[in-house]
């Protein structure tokens, strides 16, 4: 069937897509129903990579974290107008097994595939009115959950990710740095999955910080936290600034610690490896997330609680009648500065 | 109950070709009726679809139903020597199995680019109002001639619209339109919604869009091939 698309063709320009869509024996067609814009998506929106790194991926549809309804389904395990959210990370697989043994490891996983293709990133995103997608990378979205809260899935999959990046018995001391959506969002789930240790949020911003359902927060810089016990620090700051991240959170952290790195920098950052041999840490990098990851964050939100908290990130619902509406979007979330993102409603 | 009706019944005289209605005419690998009929097939609120056929070509038709697998369509209906037959027909074709208040979502073949946003505006709206229309509004400067040779008026541009289709309506109102119509031997009117304006009820529009034209003649065909971009090896 036709389906119009919204795809990144150079810096700051879109150009409109009619692409027949057709669906394979092992797949369904989703009609894209919510989406949001990750930072990923902003950094293509603006060319912020390099201008070689651009070519290799322009044109391409854009935005990963997106639900949508079924309208057809070859396999039969989803009934059409069933909800689903999209798992991103495309593993390809021979037999039902992956050809790469990384997928069997728990730590690592599928999103460290290197013949992973990622939506959005090395494939075509959901920017777009339907897509014809693997029904394994397809999960049902439980009646109790709106839709628009029901974008966060993908980002909330991402932190369960990074929690089983790293063994841990539940009781220790967690500290994040970051006050932005990530931060926020692992503090939601450290809460309800890490229920007998500390959690303690430390950002730039108090505004943003004090919303996070932390245990204790401090400031960028504040010296008092050098009382706490911190066996684990994560990483949610990103760009430039996670230098300055990381090296605090070195200096703090136990001896033995374990620093997990979430956010991206387009540059290399500087991080004092002196401290890191003195005091044994062991650093980890993660990103992205896998179908199991997504499974465990729907089950999250049984909780209301949790339902809440997540409810509190969206700035607004915007809907997406035309190309028009989209170039907006991306210049409303371009000028975001706040704890929340605008969820796009796709009204193709 | 909501119910396509896909009007394939011409045989695209302004196009050239020859061998085949501009309907069955192949697109990148599909012809364009099927892209039709797929927007519909695979539309939530669409529960059935009548497909009105040349009767030479209803063999074919039904080839193509299996092909491509659409799956929703209930009746094959011969078209009329009119546009307006071809709709009576299928009204007939479907009386025993609907209900007054069903709308029907009467929709050009040769239109392959209708949105599932105007097909679920058209059945809003018909179910709120029982008669709607697809329009967009006139970019143009609409020129009225009387004799094709001088301008008799220009009409104010902001209250002229370009009607498409889908056309929709509740079953007994379109019925009741089509069968005045004959009573009053109007039998040759190309807009269903003038038959509807003609009991003196009303008609609602619903706003369309310009990528959903309609493939009358060459000129459209080749624009229809240059929108359709071919992305199949790098889609997912």
């Amino acid at each position: 069937m036709l389906s119009i698309s919204f795809k990144i063709v150079e810096p700051k320009r879109f150009d409109l897509y009619i692409e027949d869509i057709i669906c394979g024996e092992d797949e369904a067609i989703v009609r894209i129903e919510h989406g949001a814009i990750c930072k990923a998506d902003l950094r293509y929106y603006l060319g912020a990579r390099d201008e070689r790194t651009l070519g290799f991926k322009y044109p391409m549809s854009l935005l990963h974290e997106a639900i949508g309804t079924i309208v057809l389904d070859k396999t039969n395990k989803f009934k059409v107008g069933d909800r689903v959210v999209l798992v991103p990370n495309i593993v390809p697989k021979n037999n039902n097994k992956c050809l790469n043994c990384v997928c069997n490891i728990p730590e690592l996983g599928e999103n460290y595939c290197p013949n992973a293709k990622f939506s959005s990133s090395n494939y075509n995103g959901f920017g777009r009115e339907y897509v014809n997608y693997p029904v394994t990378n397809l999960i049902k979205i439980p009646d109790n959950v709106e839709s628009k809260i029901a974008v966060f899935l993908e980002l909330i999959s991402v932190t369960i990710a990074a929690y089983r990046r790293v063994q841990l018995n539940g009781d220790e001391t967690i500290a994040i740095w970051g006050d932005g959506i990530l931060g926020y969002i692992l503090c939601c789930v450290l809460k309800v999955i890490h229920k007998d240790g500390k959690i303690i949020a430390v950002g730039k911003h108090e505004n943003k910080i004090k919303q996070f359902p932390a245990d204790k927060y401090y400031l960028i810089g504040d010296d008092s936290i050098n009382k706490e016990n911190i066996d684990i620090a994560y990483e949610c700051v990103g760009g430039n600034s996670s230098g300055n991240a990381i090296n605090e959170s070195i200096d703090i952290i136990n001896v033995g610690g374990k620093i997990i790195l979430t956010g991206v920098a387009e540059d290399y950052v500087g991080i004092n490896t002196r401290k890191i041999l003195e005091k044994g840490i062991s650093l980890y990098g993660v990103t992205r997330s896998s179908v199991s990851d997504f499974q465990k964050a729907i089950l999250l939100f049984e909780r209301e609680r949790f339902r809440d908290w997540i409810s509190k990130l969206i700035l607004d619902e915007i809907y997406i009648n035309n190309i028009v509406d989209y170039y907006n979007v991306f210049e409303m979330e371009l000028k975001n500065f706040k704890l929340g993102k605008y969820i796009l409603k796709f009204n193709l | 109950m909501n119910i396509g009706i896909i009007l394939a019944g011409g045989i695209g005289s302004r196009m050239g070709i020859v061998d085949k209605p501009k309907q069955f005419i192949d697109i990148y690998g599909k012809p364009i009726i099927v892209y039709t009929l797929e927007a519909f097939d695979n539309h939530p609120e669409i529960d059935y679809i009548g497909a009105v056929c040349l009767d030479e070509w209803m063999d074919d038709l039904k080839i193509l139903l299996r092909k491509y697998e659409i799956n929703k369509v209930k009746w094959l209906i011969k078209g009329g020597m009119s546009r307006q037959e071809s709709v009576y027909n299928a009204i007939m074709a479907i009386s025993k199995d609907v209900n007054d208040d069903d709308i029907l979502v009467i929709h050009d073949s040769v239109r392959p680019l209708v949105s599932h946003k105007i097909i679920s505006n058209n059945i809003s709206s018909a179910k709120q109002f029982g008669a709607t229309d697809t329009v967009i509004p006139s970019t143009d400067t609409i020129i009225k001639s009387l004799d094709g040779l001088q301008i008799h008026e220009v009409p104010n541009r902001s209250e002229l619209y370009i009607g498409q289709t889908p056309q929709s309506f509740k079953f007994e109102l379109i019925k009741r339109a089509h069968e005045t119509a004959i009573e009053s031997n109007k039998l040759n009117s190309t807009d269903d919604c003038q038959l509807v304006l003609d009991l003196g009820e009303k008609v609602k529009l619903v706003m369309g869009d310009k990528l959903n034209f309609k493939i009358t003649s060459f000129d459209d065909l080749l624009l229809l091939k240059a929108i359709i971009k071919l992305g199949k090896t790098e889609m997912v």
